[in-house]
């Protein structure tokens, strides 16, 4: 048995999701491997050859890879997929992209969003935006899966010697062209890995009004989130989502600030240490799976609460 | 632009309801793929490339996942299948020239990314805002046509790959205690759960 882990990255640094992943396939019992897709993407290799748990580092490096182009990464994968029975990747926006392609090109399934490794074909994935955990047995012989990071600790970045090699990169399809990117630059830690989330829903009122979470933010050192109403709202971007379509988190502490509590929000971060709900509606569901609930106003008690802080 | 939009379900005979609805919101005709196999996602992206092949499609549009098991996978498999490019978590399409420029919902922020056509895409949340199905269209839906097929119609094996060993309940959560004020919050935040 042997797993291959593919790499979230950006050509410069390796992201924290892809350590959660290698710990996933860890526990599938044989020797782990990572390949980094990309373009001038040197430190990303150097970074994933230092992880501990890893035997082998696999390197593409080409033009056509260097934006992440999902039919050519997906055609990386596959053609480095001989001799692995487990092929992982985290379960962001890249893994869920990618991976699917991976297994219908192999012609096996794939399983989503895995918790735990229960045995080398056998894993348990929640369904039913987190009401129910499912444990499923995989006959293929390749197993290709999304790593739910919240359910993994991260393999340490470092203590691990694994060996470089450099693969051939496939050609690049010629079906589709990558056209830019905008990334929201700001100092605050990334949502999935925070430490501490701090997360407005509809009761934030207008865009403007998000703006009073930022002061708290900031003293949390948090990253920002937001439920569906609220983005669907405009009052937030779409990758603030949190939640069973947006991202999963489970950080330390989580503040939930005019968040009712739908099950669909409650899906992307029940898994968190501490949770805080402050909401004027003392019957809002929330306060249902709040170790410390306040019924109060929060544009009195955000600021108040950031204050003393 | 399209020149005719196909709704299509995978599933049992209940299906027919749902096509029905699309067909109220303007698809043009329908085909459900019947069968009482339980679907997974690699059986249904199958069924989904025979049928386009079958028909012809130019572009299929898919949800980004469902909402029962979460699987995220169909779109995906259905392009890698017809060996077409994909778009996953679109919020915006655009179509000229046989192209379909996408803008994709990706982890901090948007990707834009231009495919040829023939391609997939994945639908994200904000893409657009689905019309109302009103009563005359509705009266005019049960008009328009829809198909039935099998699986085997199309040369389809369905059989499931995965195998659901069991289903549990998560560890459930408490409620805690509600707080009289930020000052008491702080105090426990500090005090008692030690995350500040």
């Amino acid at each position: 048995m042997a797993a291959l882990v593919l790499a979230e990255h950006d050509n410069a640094s390796l992201k924290p999701s892809t350590l959660n992943a290698v710990t996933a396939a860890v526990q599938t019992g044989g020797e782990v491997a990572i390949l980094v897709a990309g373009h001038n993407c040197g430190a990303v290799a150097a970074a994933a050859a230092q992880i501990a748990g890893v035997a082998r580092v696999l390197v593409a490096d080409a033009p056509q890879l260097a934006d992440q182009l999902v039919e050519n990464v997906a055609a990386q994968v596959v053609a480095c997929a001989g001799g692995f029975t487990h092929l992982l990747a985290p379960s962001t926006a890249h893994g869920k992209n990618v991976m699917p392609r991976v297994a219908a090109l192999l012609d096996v399934a794939q399983l989503s969003d895995i918790i735990t490794v229960e045995s080398a074909d056998t894993f348990t994935r929640p369904i039913y935006a987190g009401n129910a955990i499912a444990t499923v047995q995989s006959g293929d012989a390749v197993k290709v899966i999304t790593v739910r990071t919240t359910g993994f600790d991260a393999a340490a970045a470092t203590g691990g010697s694994a060996q470089v090699q450099p693969v051939d990169a496939i050609a690049d399809s010629g079906k589709s062209v990558f056209m830019g990117r905008e990334i929201a630059k700001n100092d605050r830690p990334e949502l999935t890995a925070a430490k501490v989330v701090v997360s407005g829903g509809r009761g934030m009122g207008s865009a403007e009004n998000f703006k009073i979470l930022e002061p708290l933010a900031d003293k949390l050192g948090a990253a920002m989130g937001a439920s569906r109403a609220a983005v669907d709202a405009g009052y937030a971007p779409n990758d603030w989502q949190v939640g069973q379509t947006g991202k999963i988190v489970a950080p330390q502490l989580y503040v939930a600030l005019g968040i009712s509590g739908a099950i669909q929000h409650l899906a992307g971060m029940k898994d968190s240490k501490v949770i805080v709900a402050i909401n004027k509606d003392a019957e809002a569901p929330i306060f249902g799976v709040a170790d410390y609930g306040l019924v109060a106003d929060l544009f009195q008690a955000v600021p108040e609460l950031a204050a003393g802080l | 632009m399209a020149t005719e939009v196909i709704a299509v379900s995978c599933g049992v005979g209940a299906c027919q309801e749902t096509l029905r609805t699309a067909l109220a919101i303007g698809a043009d005709r329908a085909v459900l793929i019947e069968t009482d196999v339980e679907l997974q996602p690699l059986a249904v992206a199958k069924l989904l490339n025979a049928l386009m092949a079958k028909e012809g499609a130019g572009l299929a549009i898919l949800g980004k996942q469902a909402i029962d098991d979460d699987a995220n996978q169909t779109g995906q498999m259905l392009a890698a299948l017809a060996g077409l490019p994909q778009a996953t978590f679109a919020s915006k399409i655009e179509i000229a020239d046989g192209k379909a420029a996408v803008i994709r919902e990706v982890d901090g922020g948007l990707e834009k990314v231009t495919m040829t056509l023939p391609a997939v895409v994945t639908t994200d949340l904000r893409l657009n805002e689905p019309r109302y199905v009103t009563l005359p269209n509705i009266m005019k839906a049960k008009k328009k046509p829809m198909e039935t097929l099998k699986p085997a119609d199309l040369g389809v094996d369905v059989t499931p790959r995965l195998k659901t060993l069991k289903v549990s309940e998560p560890a459930g959560r408490k409620a805690g205690v509600k707080v009289a004020d930020v000052a008491a919050l702080i105090d426990k935040l500090k005090n008692e759960a030690k995350v500040i």
